[in-house]
């Protein structure tokens, strides 16, 4: 104890307890443990601030730590400062709850995460004993993770791995953190990954393990391969590089891909996918007819000339931008403004415009809503009286570049790369989108407000400029920002923007994303293909953003070609394209394929008669927010409501009410007659057998099989000539399910 | 209640400015314009919106659907001010326009807190309020004959530990020049005029929490316990150091206790959200108080004996009956956790500081905020920071002459006159003041800090 003279009048300090006892731990050579550079990351390794304990929004037990550390500053308070003498205790730091707490020796919902003698616990002790010290601004700040290896490749199943982890700083300084990162696997039944990172397979396959540190996440490929003896490599043609890069990760999983299908199957199929309906009858024969080996070229040629191809393509961005037509005018999404949205953007297609002036046009557009189609991105994507710059900024992110930022709303991404700075910066863009009435009634004229305050960072009130995402420096503020966002989101060296639109265009043609869902890329998401994904990304900028560019492609390669019918070695596979894998049509292209091949039209409410399906979007006489499916036969068939941008909306899954809509509903059945059709094919016929392959043809683009026909001819018997009965037949095959598939 | 206007203009406002001007804010010329721009197409004559009309002073005093939209004297309570200021744009008036100018704002709050003034003419709705200090029979003239100092302690060896234990607790004896410090597993006692250490107490049961002298400074309280272990209060003689009883069995350390007057009664709580109170006597637990929704985070018995204070980490504080355990008034201003909790030695006023950054003393006649003071403890913003910084009042005591300190997250100690009136700022080093308390004749208000100094500081008061 020291003893104090006290002058009267003066500030005097008594040091209460001058004497520190040099303990056995104080020995310790090394220097002080650092809260940020040690303490973090050991909350983070032994779970303390995951989602379900105390890194939920609002903490656990009274404890709250922010997920997964994306907010330090708050943590220190929290643990030291919020309340002094409850968490740590810097004069027995054994003593301190956090410690104790840690180590289960007084009751803790988490349990247990280390003991007394590891080295966590030391150096949290160590920690407290040096005075709980913050060390903000003294260390290097982390900038990446690098894993070794990147990539395994198991033989079997009796060989692990160990995965290193090594954090990267911005003084370009490296550290091993694999005893402090956290390790998940993507697929437990292919390879299972430890707390401390060593991997094991579990099955045969090929899937990812991810280390995270700090705030980022970083993949290492896994294949585990299926014994090798029995199997050869098929070694198929490749018709172009999709073939290559699909064929080389297919032998080196050894998997054969299936055969390529057959003509009829190609007929329908590439109808089906670039003319939205099923091919009629007369071209049926004349592709069948057709002697030329390049014919599969030619028709691809031929579709992609076609108007149709145009028109699935603006009901499938239709969908995406949500576009509903409504009469309620505070929203803006007034009639007459989604229709001159949808017909922009058909006029896009029609004339092949490259994707990313298209998608530029949309994101600086300002002016009339009923005038200006593309200013309606404004309206359309989020159907609110206001725009609301954060839902907006998370729907466009979603939409135009496959990625859900909305996660670092609150906190950064947990799995992804994407930070609360990444997510503010971005906001702001369009915290300047701004609506003035026009000068018709519902008419809303869009403009960019420049004086319009930058989007808040949640954790410290600090405005945000806008910025792009990844970027460090945010864009020139002179003007509308919108223009900086267009030219950065739209260039070819913008990976995150080609990559999407390449990923939704092979999912539309291949029936899933390389990466899926499509609009949910992401580290720790990775494609099934990189260098697949990667190529096509590379085509698609390389064509000037061609649509029909990259449908070319993708369609004329052998593995879209292939057929559905397994072999051995790809049973399994329902990810690597090694055969075509079946796809419930869009419910636009079933109803439109019923009309084509009945001849019958379908009207819809509040459109001119004649329209197809595929031109249809959802309209109403009020406010346009809630789910919009436009009839009725949409909704029982999946279409998307329009709800919100994301891809799921769509849902293609076969459902008890559509087989009985099919059945008896009024899509079918009052078509049968097929304006006479059915008649015309019996008389023209000479024998049944004659007439059911007209039949097969019209609806199913194929011949009967003998197995079919041996079992019809004795159902027709003697009614050789009724009508009612091929009816009958007709019925079974508008409901069979390889009508509402493509295969 | 109902609202009627008193024989006497307000003795004090409960405002930052109380210029004449702002006194005479008034319904019929003031805020009933304010209330046709922004506020009558929908709650007026023509239209009432959840049943609310402000196109007159009786129908706007009267409320709405949810009940009384004014509350003369205290703007935070008034729903009518809540919601034209709500940060959340959704819920704030009027709907999807932009907020009510700042200036006519101001004015509103103003009109409240000045008393709802219908005309010029009219007088304040506020009531006519006497705080001022008298000392009483626990305070000034009730002198023990001896007050209690350590005499002949056993000796005891300082605590050896790695670091000194943050000043957690403390308490000044009123009639002696005695400060017990908290420190690890025991209690030390200073001389507040020389300095000198007279002494240590053990405290095998872990950390003290809490220190209190009885009111005739025979009795030393101390509670606290081991987190999330074990939790006692135990009683000292002050002048044999002697151990006299302890209390409670917790299973987390008590954060909050007080000893009554008659020193028949300890009340404790902590992290259970129950108050639970014992007979010094026997040890038997009396009563329970289960009305609070989070930890205990201060307990005070009224220096006369009446009343037991309570109050909690979400903003609760409670009044109770002392010997029954019924509640009498809850004192609802506190938006964060309560950090501390005292009675001004008249009975009159109940103090209470949070880490909302307000002090506010409280006229418990009736549970009135009479003087509600935001951001005394406020640090200064570092350079490039936005949003909200940490500015909590960490603790309060007040002098027997009904002077109070409180320190703050802006390391300083400020003294406060009974009147609610700053008398002196100084500043803190050494880290967090986590403790205050003014010798018994005021000389100096010591303060302990995160980094375990106690500091003296003198002639803090300036006299009359």
């Amino acid at each position: 104890m020291k003893r104090l003279s006290l002058k009267s009048g003066q500030l005097i300090k008594a040091l209460a307890a001058v004497a520190i006892l040099v303990s056995s731990h104080s020995a310790r050579a090394e220097e002080t443990p650092g809260f940020r550079r040690d303490i973090m990351p050991i909350l983070f390794r032994a779970g303390c601030n995951t989602g379900t304990c105390h890194g939920a929004a609002k903490g656990k037990d009274g404890f709250m730590l922010s997920l997964f550390g994306y907010d330090p500053g708050g943590d220190y308070y929290r643990i030291v400062n919020e309340m002094p003498g409850r968490r740590l205790n810097p004069a027995v730091p054994e003593q301190s709850l956090l410690l104790k707490k840690a180590t289960g020796e007084v009751p803790h919902t988490g349990g247990e995460l280390f003991t007394r003698d590891s080295e966590f616990y030391s150096e949290i002790r160590d920690w407290i004993a040096a005075g709980a010290p913050d060390d903000e601004s003294d260390i290097p700040e982390p900038v990446g993770l690098e894993l070794s290896p990147d990539r395994f490749v198991f033989e079997d199943k009796t060989t692990e791995g160990q995965l290193k982890v090594t954090a990267l700083y911005d003084d370009g300084s490296k550290r091993d953190v694999t005893s402090i990162a956290r390790f998940h696997s993507n697929n437990t039944s292919v390879i299972e990954i430890d707390e401390d990172g060593r991997i094991s397979p579990s099955g045969t396959g090929d899937s990812h393990v991810f280390a995270r540190f700090n705030r980022f996440t970083i993949g290492a490929e896994v294949i585990v391969l299926p014994p090798a003896e029995n199997f050869t490599w098929s070694n198929p043609a490749a018709d172009n590089y999709i073939d290559e890069i699909v064929f080389d990760r297919l032998e080196k999983l050894r998997i054969n891909p299936s055969e390529l299908c057959d003509d009829e199957t190609f007929l329908r199929r590439i109808t089906l996918d670039l003319a939205a309906r099923t091919p009629s009858p007369d071209e049926y024969h004349a592709f069948i007819a057709d002697p030329s080996p390049e014919k599969r070229k030619a028709k691809i040629e031929e579709l992609l000339g076609n108007d149709s191809f145009a028109d699935l393509w603006t009901a499938i961005w239709s969908e995406q931008l949500r576009i509903v037509g409504g009469n309620y005018a505070p929203v803006g999404t007034y009639i007459k403004a989604a229709d001159t949205y949808q017909e922009w953007i058909r006029e896009q297609f029609r004339k092949g415009r490259p994707l990313n002036e298209f998608v530029a046009d949309m994101v600086v557009a300002s002016g009339s809503n009923i005038q200006n189609g593309p200013v309606n991105l404004y309206t359309m994507l989020s159907h609110e009286p206001k725009l609301d710059p954060k839902g907006f900024a998370a729907d466009f992110s979603q939409v135009f570049l496959g990625i859900q930022i909305q996660c670092a709303e609150c906190h950064n991404h947990p799995f992804d790369r994407w930070t609360m700075d990444d997510y503010y910066g971005f906001v702001s863009f369009f915290t300047g989108v701004t609506r003035k009435p026009g000068v018709e009634s519902r008419e809303q004229r869009i403009y960019y407000d420049t004086k319009a305050a930058p989007a808040k960072h949640l954790l410290d009130m600090r405005p945000v400029p806008a910025k792009t995402l990844g970027a460090v420096e945010p864009v020139s503020t002179k003007g509308d920002p919108r223009r900086e966002l267009a030219k950065w989101l739209t260039s070819g060296e913008n990976e995150h923007f080609s990559r999407n639109l390449a990923n939704r265009i092979w999912a539309q043609l291949l029936g899933k994303g390389i990466v899926a869902p499509v609009d949910d890329m992401r580290v720790s998401n990775p494609p099934v293909n990189g260098p697949l994904l990667d190529a096509l990304s590379e085509h698609l900028v390389a064509s000037g953003f061609d649509l029909r560019s990259l449908v070319r492609d993708i369609c004329n390669s052998r593995v879209y070609q292939l057929s559905s019918q397994p072999n051995a070695t790809n049973k399994q596979d329902t990810r690597q394209f090694s055969r075509a894998y079946m796809r419930r049509l869009r419910p636009e292209i079933i109803m439109d394929s019923v009309v084509a091949i009945t001849g019958q039209q379908r009207n819809f409410s509040g459109f001119p008669s004649g329209i197809k399906a595929i031109e249809h979007y959802p309209r109403t006489g009020g406010a346009t927010s809630g789910p919009h499916f436009g009839d009725t036969f949409f909704e029982t068939f999946g279409r998307s409501s329009r709800a919100t941008v994301s891809s799921t909306e769509l849902k293609l899954e076969p459902t008890l009410s559509q087989a009985l809509h099919m059945s008896v509903g009024n899509t079918v059945q009052p078509r049968l007659s097929a304006n006479g059709r059915l008649k015309k094919i019996v008389e023209k016929s000479e024998t049944p057998i004659e007439s059911l392959e007209e039949l097969f043809i019209l609806t199913l683009s194929r011949k009967p099989t003998p197995y079919e026909i041996e079992g019809l001819v004795e159902l027709i018997g003697e009614e050789v000539k009724n009508v009612d009965v091929y009816e009958d037949i007709f019925w079974s095959l508008l409901n069979s399910t390889e009508f509402s598939f493509n295969q | 209640m109902p609202l009627r206007p008193f024989l006497y203009s307000a003795i004090f406002l409960a405002l930052t400015s109380s210029s004449t001007r702002a006194e005479t804010i008034n319904y019929d010329e003031h805020i009933k314009p304010i209330f046709r721009q922004h506020c009558l197409k929908c709650h007026g004559d023509d239209k009432q919106k959840a049943d609310l009309n402000l196109q007159n002073y009786g129908a706007a005093l009267k409320g709405g659907s949810g009940g009384e939209t004014l509350v003369a004297g205290r703007s935070s309570r008034s729903i009518l001010f809540q919601s034209i200021t709500d940060p959340d744009e959704d819920l704030r008036m009027p709907p999807n326009k932009p907020p009510i100018p700042e200036d006519q704002i101001e004015m509103i709050q103003k009109w409240i807190d000045s008393g709802l003034r219908e005309s010029s003419e009219s007088l304040s709705m506020l009531k006519e309020r006497d705080t001022s200090f008298k000392p009483t029979a626990t305070s000034g003239n009730n002198r023990p004959e001896t007050p209690a100092m350590p005499e002949n302690w056993p000796e005891l060896k300082q605590p050896e530990t790695e670091n000194p234990l943050p000043v957690l607790a403390m308490d000044t004896s009123a009639w002696a020049p005695l400060v017990a410090v908290a420190d690890q597993e025991q209690v030390k006692l200073i001389n507040t005029e020389s300095g000198e250490l007279l002494g240590r107490l053990p405290f095998p049961e872990g950390v003290p929490n809490v220190i209190r002298f009885s009111r005739d400074g025979s009795v030393l309280m101390v509670a606290g316990g081991r987190p999330v272990e074990s939790g006692k209060v135990v009683l000292y003689d002050v002048t044999s150091g002697e151990r006299l009883t302890a209390v409670g069995d917790e299973v987390d350390a008590v954060l909050a206790a007080d000893l009554s007057p008659n020193q028949k009664l300890i009340a404790l709580g902590g992290s259970g959200k129950v108050v639970k109170v014992y007979s010094t006597v026997d040890g038997t637990l009396q009563y329970k108080l289960e009305k609070h929704t989070d930890w205990i985070t201060s307990l005070a018995f009224s220096p006369d004996g009446k009343t037991l204070a309570s109050a909690d980490r979400a903003g609760g504080l409670h009044l109770w009956n002392a010997e029954s355990g019924g509640i009498t008034l809850s004192l609802l201003e506190h938006k964060q956790s309560i950090r501390a909790i005292d009675w001004r030695p008249d009975s009159k006023i109940l103090a209470s500081v949070a880490e909302d950054g307000k002090a506010i003393w409280w006229d418990v006649s009736d549970g009135f905020p009479a003087y509600n003071k935001s951001d005394i403890h406020t640090p200064k913003r570092p350079k490039g920071t936005y949003g909200l910084i940490p500015n909590g009042v960490l603790a309060a005591r007040f002098s027997p002459e009904g002077y109070l300190a409180t320190t703050g997250r802006d390391m300083t100690v400020q003294i406060w006159n009974p009147d609610g009136k700053l008398e002196k700022k100084i500043p803190v080093e050494g880290g967090l003041p986590l403790s205050t308390a003014m010798a018994f004749d005021q000389s100096c208000v010591i303060t302990g800090t995160v980094s375990g100094e106690v500091q003296f500081e003198r002639d803090v008061i300036s006299k009359q």
